[in-house]
């Protein structure tokens, strides 16, 4: 095969692919400017008049914007936790051999088996008896235990690859395990940190189960909550959930745009050298 | 400048296990360049860590300046240590990798400027300084390590095999540089390496081990001229010293050997009188059999292998009566040729006796 031949195969399967995995998205774009009664007439025609005026209607009158701060403020905290608490476990786990250390990684690790409809019941309890159902701070929790162990152990295989002897070079420094941790641990661990602070946010912003079972009151509802509010048993307002996913697909867009470059590199991180 | 003590230092890791440093006793003195030597799992880096505080004593005492130091951590040792790795920071910068130590030690900033520069310059580093370590070469590194150490100013210098990642040319200089570097700053230095080259041309002592003990200490033509053991002998020199199973045989003195069918004497200087049939080690240093000329103690040996290397020229021949090849190394312009049947001299007055359990035997 020739190679202008090869290259052009190439470009029409990535351009296939594109219009693949891009194409539902820029249909639900489309409909975000677009009425219910324009969509129902035609699923897929252009806008004819662009309804702008739409975001600003599901910001203020539709609680949007109630929805994205508990949102931003609920998946913030919990991936700031995630973080710290995941990082230090995992520094733990990948450095100091202590008794029982793969106990606790192997206990820590499975409970990813379980699928959320065998723990959401007990949560549930747990939370209502401690006073933290329907708050913002008993879905952070739950969303900081669901996440942490994975975090954790994307993070302990990357900490295992620094060398020992960099936390000898640092102690002989004359530095604290805590001081090494944030000075030399930390910093060099950034790009698989970055990695799960993207994972993490992508999959908490658009998580659903939990907070449905979790928050009934309006005030906390978070913004897969509120497009929810847009399905009802017999009409579907279909213009303004596409709407409110354009408001809460924006984030998520930045966040990875920021930080997809860490998130290769530590995809594609090999040992430190 | 410092002494460092060790006395019946031990590492064991897992009891019931065979300890990893075995009482080793040792002294280094102010301004010493000790080298610890021996091969992998001898427990050379267990010493060194334990002297940098890197891994805790099972039992005996280390004193840096009669100050013992069992239990204080690494940080209040005032010890330097350089890797193997070179473990540099990767996410700082050469000169962040310089100045870290200092950072915490509270030393003021323009003093570590100034330190920082100084070192730099000394090393050649100076226009590296804003490099991070991943865009500097292996000597690089290796320089930036030491700089790091240097920096500090610290009582005691560790070193831990820090030339094994880099090829032999820049190998060759960077022994020279350190060697420099004791000269200059006169600090005490621990330096850890299989390597007898190193061994032999950097240090003021060598403190040979083998499975967790002690062997043997001292200078280091002392050490190679006068083996204490058979492992010594044999690890110390390249191609190592032949040995060669022998017999006291009944002629009167009790100096005569008899190895198969070869009988010679050796020199009075060289082996205490032994009693007849008495099984011992007979020890020669390739370098002192030759290509024989008249006259002398001569052996008849067939060629087996020849390996001329432009400055001089090894080879190994057969013994009849001998199990393994016996290594000579010969002048460049000494002909021989792999299958011929040559007389070889053996210089006796460099000879070595072992006891049968192999402790060398002094007259």
């Amino acid at each position: 095969m020739t190679k202008p031949l090869k290259h052009s195969l190439l470009i029409i399967l990535l351009a296939g692919y594109t219009a693949f995995a891009a194409g539902p998205f820029v249909w639900v774009a489309i409909m975000s400017l677009r009425t219910t009664s324009e969509i129902m007439a035609d699923h897929f025609a252009l806008p004819t008049i662009l309804h702008w005026e739409k975001f600003p209607i599901a910001w203020f009158n539709s609680n949007y914007n109630v929805y994205f701060k508990n949102s931003a403020m609920i998946v913030l905290a919990a991936v700031a936790i995630l973080t710290i608490v995941g990082a230090m476990a995992a520094h733990c786990l990948a450095r100091y051999r202590f008794r029982l250390n793969r106990v606790i990684y192997f206990v820590l690790f499975s409970t990813i088996i379980f699928p959320p409809q065998i723990t959401i019941i007990s949560l549930f309890q747990i939370l209502v008896q401690y006073g933290l159902y329907d708050t913002r701070v008993g879905l952070t929790l739950v969303y900081v235990a669901i996440q942490l162990p994975l975090t954790i152990y994307i993070l302990e295989s990357f900490f295992a690859r620094i060398p020992n002897d960099l936390f000898d070079a640092a102690r002989i420094d004359g530095y604290s395990e805590w001081e090494i941790f944030w000075r030399v641990s930390f910093p060099i661990a950034l790009p698989a940190i970055a990695t799960t602070m993207i994972l993490n946010f992508i999959l908490l912003w658009n998580e659903f189960l939990y907070a449905v079972v979790l928050i009934t009151d309006d005030a906390n509802r978070t913004l897969p909550l509120g497009i929810q509010r847009f399905m009802g048993d017999q009409l579907e307002d279909v213009g303004m959930i596409a709407t409110g996913l354009m408001i809460a697909i924006v984030p998520v867009i930045i966040v990875y745009a920021f930080f997809s470059e860490k998130l290769i590199q530590g995809m594609t991180a090999g040992a430190v050298k | 400048m410092a002494v460092v003590t060790l006395d019946r230092l031990t590492k064991i890791y897992e009891r019931g296990h065979a300890p990893a440093a075995d009482s080793v006793n040792l002294e280094i003195r102010h301004g010493e360049f000790m080298v610890l030597l021996g091969p992998s799992g001898c427990g050379k880096t267990t010493t060194l860590r334990m002297i940098a505080g890197l891994e805790s004593i099972s039992s005996g005492t280390l004193s840096i300046d009669d100050r013992i130091v069992n239990g204080i951590p690494a940080k209040e040792r005032d010890i330097a240590m350089v890797f193997q790795s070179y473990a540099l920071y990767p996410h700082m910068s050469v000169k962040e990798n310089l100045a870290f130590g200092l950072r915490r030690r509270a030393v003021p900033r323009d003093e570590i400027e100034r330190r920082v520069a100084g070192v730099a310059a000394t090393l050649g580093l100076t226009p590296l300084l804003d490099r991070k370590p991943h865009a500097l070469s292996g000597g690089q590194r290796q320089r930036v390590a030491l700089g790091r150490a240097i920096v500090r100013d610290p009582k005691v210098f560790l070193f831990d095999e820090p030339l094994s990642n880099l090829d032999a040319a820049l190998r060759v200089s960077t022994r020279g540089e350190i060697s420099a570097l004791h000269r200059r700053l006169g600090a005490t230095m621990i330096y850890v390496t299989h390597d007898q080259v190193e061994a032999m041309t950097m240090g003021s002592r060598i403190c040979i081990m083998n499975g967790g003990k002690v062997v043997q200490v001292g200078e280091p033509l002392e050490v190679y001229r006068h083996p204490a053991n058979i492992f010594v002998a044999s690890f110390l020199g390249n191609p190592p010293m032949n040995l060669m199973p022998a017999v006291v045989s009944d002629d009167p003195g009790g100096r005569a050997l008899r190895i198969g069918a070869w009988s010679f004497a050796v020199p009075a200087e060289r082996m205490p009188p032994l009693p007849p049939n008495t099984n011992v080690i007979f020890g020669i240093r390739p370098e002192k059999i030759s290509v024989a000329q008249a006259g002398g103690t001569h052996i008849e040996a067939e060629i087996v292998q020849v390996e001329p290397l432009g400055a001089e020229t090894i080879f190994a021949s057969r013994i009849a009566g001998v199990e393994k090849p016996v290594f000579a190394r010969v002048g460049p312009d000494v002909a021989v040729k792999v299958g011929e049947r040559r007389r070889l001299g053996v210089d006796l007055a460099a000879a070595h006796v072992f006891d049968a359990d192999g402790k060398a035997l002094h007259p």
